[in-house]
């Protein structure tokens, strides 16, 4: 196993002078090293193996969900899994497999946002902090106002506002994820800021734009990037406690968390329509968290603690 | 220490009027006008133009800010749409409950984490080590409701060993402490694999360290290197991780109260909100919010307590 292909975060990657193709992924390690270094982890090989195969799947749900999600077939109801329907059905006779698909695609995708959006939102205020000092107290205020609220929480009062439903969690996500982003980013910026070759820019006028994108950013985006799939799981588990607790999807759209929570009510008769939906969040939480252990590991071992 | 404390408490002010400010617009976004809420689907236009008169509703933003930080201060948060009984009312009856659920989870999942993780320490590498941290990641990894959903199948309704119908009685009571017993497990749930997590790094640094060794030199039993030595220098980043975890058990009670029918401010917020219940959606989500700036105040005055090193830096 090779470390000399991973380029540590902060390294050369800015030197005054140094043209580069502005659109690269500099700073992150070949993609063959990332991948080996995977591979040779065979937990961390599975889980990856996991997310994909749920992503493929909640990407080509329509394609491969034996049945219509919303169909109901009252003389079906409640069916234990087999051979027909592999999940059973809903108490109103749905195919729960497909709709395990259909929801794994809105959990999905509500996590996926949440991380991405929060991400570049934090990243900006916490890069913009680090390189101009003079709105580092105002946005670092910011955070910590943000940080008084925990992401439940934050899901609680965007529902409060713009009425319970997917949307109203995608928001909460998106804010929740920002503080902690911002935190990492601002650390990791200011790492870069004291380095040499950010002086040196400064001192031979480099432009800010460029200073900011190419010397700063683009050190600091693979810690960034791992720190944000480290909280990808988190944000799945807060995301669908908020579906659960009826504050995110309404019905009849198919959402892991929300799905779970209509089973409740029939917890007695057949717990799979509760537990099933319950067990794929579980998979894809614990798969993304392997991941993004195995990828903290392999490309930014300083994220540990 | 007063001084440090004193500092501590000025720092913590603008996240204070933060929340303050977040709750008091809560109130001023919402797509429905209040007034008109209050005053019900059949009043006329000057009863609701009373009552945005009455509420103060026409005055500038701040004004109206200023004037509820002074009406919260004096405890008066409205009265609920649905009920119309006094908010600090409602809210002060839920109060208990979310303590009691929050403190049991932490009795069960604070030692039984530590345990675990100064085991996997001990045993580092080894098949123990492996099994615990394989725990600690699952646990991390589950979905809150779903450990209360199999609590409730299994422990409650198919064994009908404990009661998951909420809070039947006060917690000093037995029928009360059994009735606490299944929600508190599910809460606890989500904080054994951080802390066991935590104490296992923290218990591996510390055995690294030379008083250790000396301790060892000098012949002190393992037993007594490991409880007395390592784990009590170990329990400084175990305490901060523990008062950080306070937002994942907050969100925490939140999904086990309404699971459990536990009467608490969470269950209160969830049925608020899903009621449009405004006032006592705004009065539950700003308890939530303060609650979790005092234990991370408390945290933070604690950590010193523990290592006086902290006060100086």
């Amino acid at each position: 196993m090779t470390i000399s292909q991973s380029v540590p975060a902060g390294g050369p990657v800015g030197t005054p002078g140094a043209e580069m193709d502005a659109g690269e992924p500099v700073a992150l390690p070949g993609r063959a090293g990332i991948l080996r270094r995977l591979a040779a982890d065979p937990i961390a090989a599975v889980a990856a193996l996991l997310l994909a195969g749920f992503t493929l799947a909640a990407v080509f749900a329509p394609w491969i969900a034996p049945y219509d999600p919303y169909y109901t077939d009252l003389s079906k109801v409640m069916v234990e899994p087999g051979a027909e329907h592999w999940f059973g059905t809903d108490p109103t006779g749905r195919d729960i497999l497909s709709r395990c698909l259909y929801g794994a695609r809105n959990t999905l995708l509500m996590g996926l946002i949440g991380v991405v959006g929060g991400g570049l939102i934090g990243g900006v205020m916490g890069i913009c902090a680090a390189f101009y000092s003079r709105l580092e107290g105002v946005l670092m205020r910011l955070v910590d106002i943000l940080l008084a609220f925990p992401a439940i929480l934050i899901g609680l009062a965007v529902a409060a506002i713009s009425g319970p439903g997917l949307r109203a969690v995608i928001i909460a996500l998106v804010i929740a994820t920002i503080p902690d982003v911002a935190r990492v980013a601002r650390s990791a910026a200011v790492g870069v800021m004291g380095q040499e070759f950010m002086t040196a820019g400064q001192a031979v006028g480099v432009r800010d734009r460029v200073l900011i994108w190419r010397y700063l950013t683009l050190n600091c985006i693979s810690t960034i990037f791992v720190f944000l799939t480290l909280r990808f799981g988190q944000i799945i588990l807060i995301g669908s406690a908020l579906s659960f607790l009826g504050l995110g999807a309404q019905p009849p759209t198919a959402e892991l968390g929300m799905m779970a929570a209509q089973g409740r009510d029939f917890l007695f008769l057949a717990p799979h329509v509760a537990t099933i939906p319950s067990l794929v969040i579980f998979v894809i939480v614990l798969a993304a968290n392997l991941v993004g252990d195995a990828l903290r590991d392999a490309l930014d071992p300083r994220l540990q603690h | 220490m007063g001084r440090y404390i004193l500092r501590r408490l000025l720092v913590s002010l603008p996240a204070l009027i933060g929340v303050l400010f977040a709750c008091f617009l809560l109130l001023q976004v919402v797509p429905t006008d209040p007034a008109a809420v209050i005053a019900g689907p059949d009043a006329n236009a000057a009863t609701i133009a009373a009552i945005r008169d009455e509420l103060g509703l026409d005055r500038p933003l701040l004004v109206q800010f200023a004037d509820y930080v002074v009406r919260v201060a004096q405890g008066d948060l409205g009265r609920s749409i649905i009920s119309n009984r006094e908010v600090l009312e409602e809210l002060g009856s839920t109060i208990g409950p979310t303590v009691e659920l929050m403190v049991a989870s932490m009795v069960v999942a604070v030692p039984v984490g530590i345990l675990l993780g100064t085991l996997a320490a001990v045993r580092r590498g080894r098949p123990a080590d492996r099994v615990i941290m394989a725990i600690s990641v699952a646990g991390v990894s589950l979905p809150i409701f779903f450990v209360g959903l199999l609590l409730i199948q299994w422990v409650g309704f198919k064994w009908g060993l404990l009661p998951f119908t909420g809070r039947t009685a006060p917690f000093w009571t037995w029928e009360g402490l059994k009735g606490l017993t299944l929600p508190a497990l599910t809460l606890a749930s989500v904080l054994v694999g951080p802390v066991a997590r935590i104490t296992r790094t923290a218990v591996l640094e510390v055995l690294g360290a030379d008083f250790v060794r000396t301790a060892r030199a000098k012949g002190i039993r393992e037993r007594s290197v490991i409880v007395n030595h390592a784990l009590r220098n170990a329990l400084i980043p175990v305490v901060t991780l523990v008062g950080l975890q306070a937002a994942y058990l907050l969100g925490g009670t939140v999904v086990t109260e309404t699971m459990f029918s536990w009467p608490g401010v969470g269950r209160l917020a969830v049925g608020a909100i899903i009621s449009s219940d405004f006032p006592v959606a705004q009065g539950a989500i700003m308890i939530l919010a303060l609650s979790f700036l005092v234990i991370n105040l408390i945290v933070d005055v604690l950590y010193v307590y523990i290592d006086p090193r902290v006060q100086r830096a």
